[in-house]
């Protein structure tokens, strides 16, 4: 198996004729945490949306380029974005629990809805699911209450936990942390670093100490436009581009 | 790592990874929506269905009579004789005076509770209003016919014709039923709709003007009629309209109310008919084709008359609230 | 500053007109519960709701083949409006980006519109012209027209409430559309949308006009939905405007029953939305 786990090239994205992401080229390496950072607008969020074929949901997107998941193109003509979105899982800026539902079926609505009926096996998933989200101690006395009920910060672990239900390689995070108090933010930081054994994490993040401290690889974005990208420790203590200088020394952004 | 879930592993399908075997999602998705649009489209249809058979069935009218349907003031079925300008007429000056009862009662309450009562006893006051909405129309009939009749023939009769008895509006004898009941009826009948109307046009005002009013030592009732009425005039306008359109198209009330009789009065007095209650009185009697083709053009023009209603309505208290959005 | 004494009493007068008016407003609504109430529940009896009617002249009877009848045209054209009214619904704020569905919204309001009597006759024309009799399918048809654009807007509204990250995160799980709407979206509509439709039902049992020359009237009970049915509103009209003083009692005690049933159902709709809602907000605070 390659090492690159997933390569995007010249990807640009649009909003009816605003041109959000204007060709990037990037490679992710398996079991890595690659953050996204940059001034806001800078289309960081549409280009990690372009990642699971989740922009073109929005009325008037346009995307070309390539994404190439295991080798396979995701925009390919017979690609199917719901089969992409197995393989590719996404946790949003919101905690979004879904609504008048446990937090049970929270966790196991997406292998449920796949075809799994077996109840013992359901149960496994979502123990699996809520331990490895580190809320399993929080929840398993209340799972049927609604989703909804939990904190901000326990809701946000709920959606973690209902990602990894469906197992996918690849986890996308749309700043995830943003909505959070820094208590609830740091515990969502400590789960990606545990996660990195066993998938690929890639979270847009505006927050860029969060950036250092977790992620292996960090791409710098503005206006659309990959500034630069290398390993996160060369980029905070000895960036090449002035740009980037200028944006984590923060006189820039 | 164990595999949890079982599902289509990318390595197990060489071919095309992302694709799925069987109904692919896409197609799955494409069925749906074709399912939606298809209710969609029989649900338009239907409206153009109605359209044209109402058309169809007033068609033997409408080349009996042409434009005189609309002028001449005659109906009369035995003799097969159709001319609709009472019912018209009944229609319009029932609607007219319901409106002229109920704008100013039901811009009252919207903002009465809006402004001055605290939120949990407006919504009280609210649900109130609403229920009003809920009791069905024969139930307003019923209680109009053996309540509201003998009262406005007894109470109100007297009053109105020792003081406005020189206006031929209120001359001639009161049999209790007759067009001054039915609208007092409808005017009850149509509060709910402008109040909810008007409470939505109202909330959208931006509070900033009344309390810089406010701060400028205005009484309430200035800083209302500057800040509040003012502003929202054209969606008050309507939420009248509205209004008018419901009362245009109301028929047991009227029907039972109303006394039933194909004649122009000048007296409020006097017994009517308006376009509704005449089809629900004559249509399953009819039995000359003309009679009913009669009918079925004038529940074409009913229909035409609160289209436009209806549809002009909206357009301003559309453009209202927009407006008020953007401020 | 000083306000005049002109200024001071315009702005009481104001207020005192609010309140005239709000509660002059309740007037009608107590009288017309009091009227009911008075002369509906001393007609009412077991007989009342257990019988169909006794021939003219002989006392007695009931309206149990109209409230029959009422239950049997509604429960129809609910079960056909409710689940189409639902999917126009869905399009509307599903896919609310198409022409289609601009043109439906406007067929909406148009159908929301539309007085009921001449939806009446619509059923008229399409059914009993072409059946040669009236019939409670014609009722059912007619009444099924008034719910639907009922059920449609509602359920329009309610889902716009799910924000759209919602949706999104139905759909980053690998679920198709589809399964995100009815599994997420409309499932977690539910209360709400349970309660619209019982608002709609409710203003269904009501309707009279749209059933004068449909299902038209029956004074037996009937089983067969191709001829003339009963029904609440209806047997009410025509025993209103009746000269007998036995049937006017009844059409009281039609009405009492018919209140009932209406501001029943709409009442238990809101307070099954409130009660759920009010759960959800205790459950969180605790």
């Amino acid at each position: 198996m390659s090492d690159v786990v997933l390569k995007v090239n010249d990807l640009k994205a649009w909003f009816d004729d605003f041109n959000a992401v204007k060709g990037i080229d990037l490679e992710y390496k398996r079991n890595t945490i690659n953050a996204i950072i940059g001034p806001s607008g800078c289309g960081k969020s549409t280009y990690i949306r372009c990642l699971n074929r989740i922009h073109e949901e929005v009325a008037g997107a346009k995307i070309s380029g390539e994404v190439l998941l295991e080798g396979k193109n995701i925009y390919a003509p017979d690609a199917d974005p719901v089969e992409v979105r197995k393989h590719i899982g996404m946790v949003f800026q919101k905690p979004n629990p879904f609504p008048a539902m446990s937090i049970f079926d929270n966790v196991v609505i997406g292998p449920r809805l796949w075809g799994e009926r077996n109840k013992k096996n359901l149960e496994e998933i979502a123990y699996k699911s809520l331990q490895k989200a580190a809320l399993w101690d929080e929840v398993k006395d209340k799972l049927h209450q609604e989703g909804t009920s939990l904190s901000g910060g326990q809701q946000q672990r709920l959606c973690l936990a209902r990602t990894l239900a469906t197992n996918p390689p690849i986890i996308l995070m749309d700043e995830p942390t943003s909505a959070l108090d820094p208590i609830a933010a740091a515990k969502v930081e400590d789960l990606m670093m545990e996660l990195k054994d066993e998938y690929t994490v890639i979270v847009v993040t505006h927050n860029m100490q969060q950036a250092a401290r977790v992620a292996d690889y960090t791409s710098f974005f503005v206006l659309g436009e990959l500034i630069e990208h290398g390993l996160s420790s060369d980029i905070f203590t000895n960036p090449k581009n002035q740009k980037t200088e200028d944006y984590i020394t923060g006189r820039f952004g | 790592m164990v595999e949890m879930v079982s599902k289509d592993n990318i390595e197990n399908n060489t071919s095309s990874p992302l694709k799925k075997r069987g109904i692919s999602y896409k197609q799955q998705d494409k069925i749906a929506f074709m399912i939606l649009r298809g209710f969609a489209l029989a649900i338009v249809l239907l409206l153009g269905l109605m359209i044209y058979q109402l058309f169809q069935a007033s068609a033997p009218a409408i080349k009996e009579f042409g434009f005189s349907f609309i002028y001449n003031d005659f109906w009369n079925p035995i003799e097969d004789e159709f001319g609709a300008l009472p019912f018209i007429y009944g229609t319009l000056v029932t609607s007219l005076i319901a409106i002229l009862i109920a704008a100013p009662v039901s811009i009252a309450i919207a903002l009465f509770i809006n402004e001055y009562l605290p939120k949990a006893l407006g919504n009280l006051l609210g649900l109130f209003v609403e229920l009003i909405s809920a009791i069905p129309s024969i139930i307003f009939g019923l209680w109009g016919l053996y309540y509201l009749a003998p009262w406005v023939k007894d109470s109100l009769t007297p009053i109105l014709k020792s003081t406005l008895g020189f206006l031929p509006l209120f001359s001639g004898p009161s049999f209790g039923i007759g067009i001054l009941t039915a609208s007092i009826i409808l005017s009850i009948m149509i509060i709910p709709t402008i109040t909810s109307v008007c409470r939505e046009v109202f909330k959208v005002v931006p509070s900033l003007q009344k309390e810089a009013a406010l701060a400028l030592g205005a009484t309430k009732f200035e800083a209302i009629k500057l800040a509040i009425l003012k502003p929202s005039f054209s969606g008050v306008m309507g939420a009248v309209v509205l209004g008018l359109g419901r009362a245009l198209g109301e028929t047991m009330a009227v029907a039972m109310v109303i006394g039933n009789s194909a004649e122009i009065s000048k007296s409020l007095f006097g017994a009517g008919a308006t376009m509704a209650s005449v089809m629900a009185n004559e249509y399953a009697e009819a039995d000359s084709e003309i009679h009913l083709s009669a009918l079925c053009l004038i529940g074409l023009l009913l229909f035409v008359v609160t289209f436009f209603v209806n549809f002009f309505a909206r357009s301003i208290t559309w453009k209202a609230k927009m407006r008020g959005k953007k401020v | 500053m000083k306000l005049s004494p002109q200024r001071k009493f315009k702005n009481l007068l104001f207020k005192f007109l609010l309140t005239l008016a709000s509660v002059s407003v309740l007037i009608p609504l107590i009288l017309i519960f009091n009227f009911l109430l008075q002369k509906g529940s001393m007609a009412l009896s077991l007989d009342f709701f257990l019988n169909e009617p006794k021939p003219v002249g002989e006392l007695g009877g009931g309206m149990a083949h109209a409230i029959v009848g009422s239950l049997t045209m509604v429960g129809l054209s609910a079960l056909i409006s409710v689940p189409i009214g639902i999917l126009c619904g869905v399009f509307l704020s599903e896919y609310r980006q198409g022409k289609i569905a601009a043109i439906l919204k406007f067929t909406i309001d148009i159908l929301t519109g539309i007085p009921s009597i001449v939806i009446g006759i619509f059923s008229y024309l399409i059914f009993v012209v072409t059946m040669k009799s009236f019939s409670a399918w014609a009722g059912a048809f007619a009444l099924s027209i008034i719910i639907l654009p009922i059920v449609t807007r509602t359920t329009e509204e309610i889902l716009k409430l799910i924000p759209k990250h919602v949706r999104e995160a139905g759909l980053a799980l690998g679920l198709p559309k589809w399964k995100v709407i009815l599994h997420i979206v409309l499932k977690g509509s539910k209360n709400s949308l349970i309660t619209g439709v019982i608002l709609a039902i409710s203003r269904a049992s009501g309707e009279t006009a749209p059933l004068l020359f449909t299902a038209f009237g029956s004074m037996y009970f009937s089983d067969k939905l191709t001829e003339p049915m009963a029904s609440l509103p209806v047997q009410i009209y025509n025993y209103a405007i009746s000269p007998y003083d036995d049937w006017q009692r009844q059409a009281w005690a039609g009405a009492f029953t018919l209140i009932l049933i209406c501001l029943g159902l709409n009442i238990s709709a809101r307070l099954f939305f409130k009660r759920k809602e009010l759960k959800k907000f205790f459950v969180r605070k605790s």
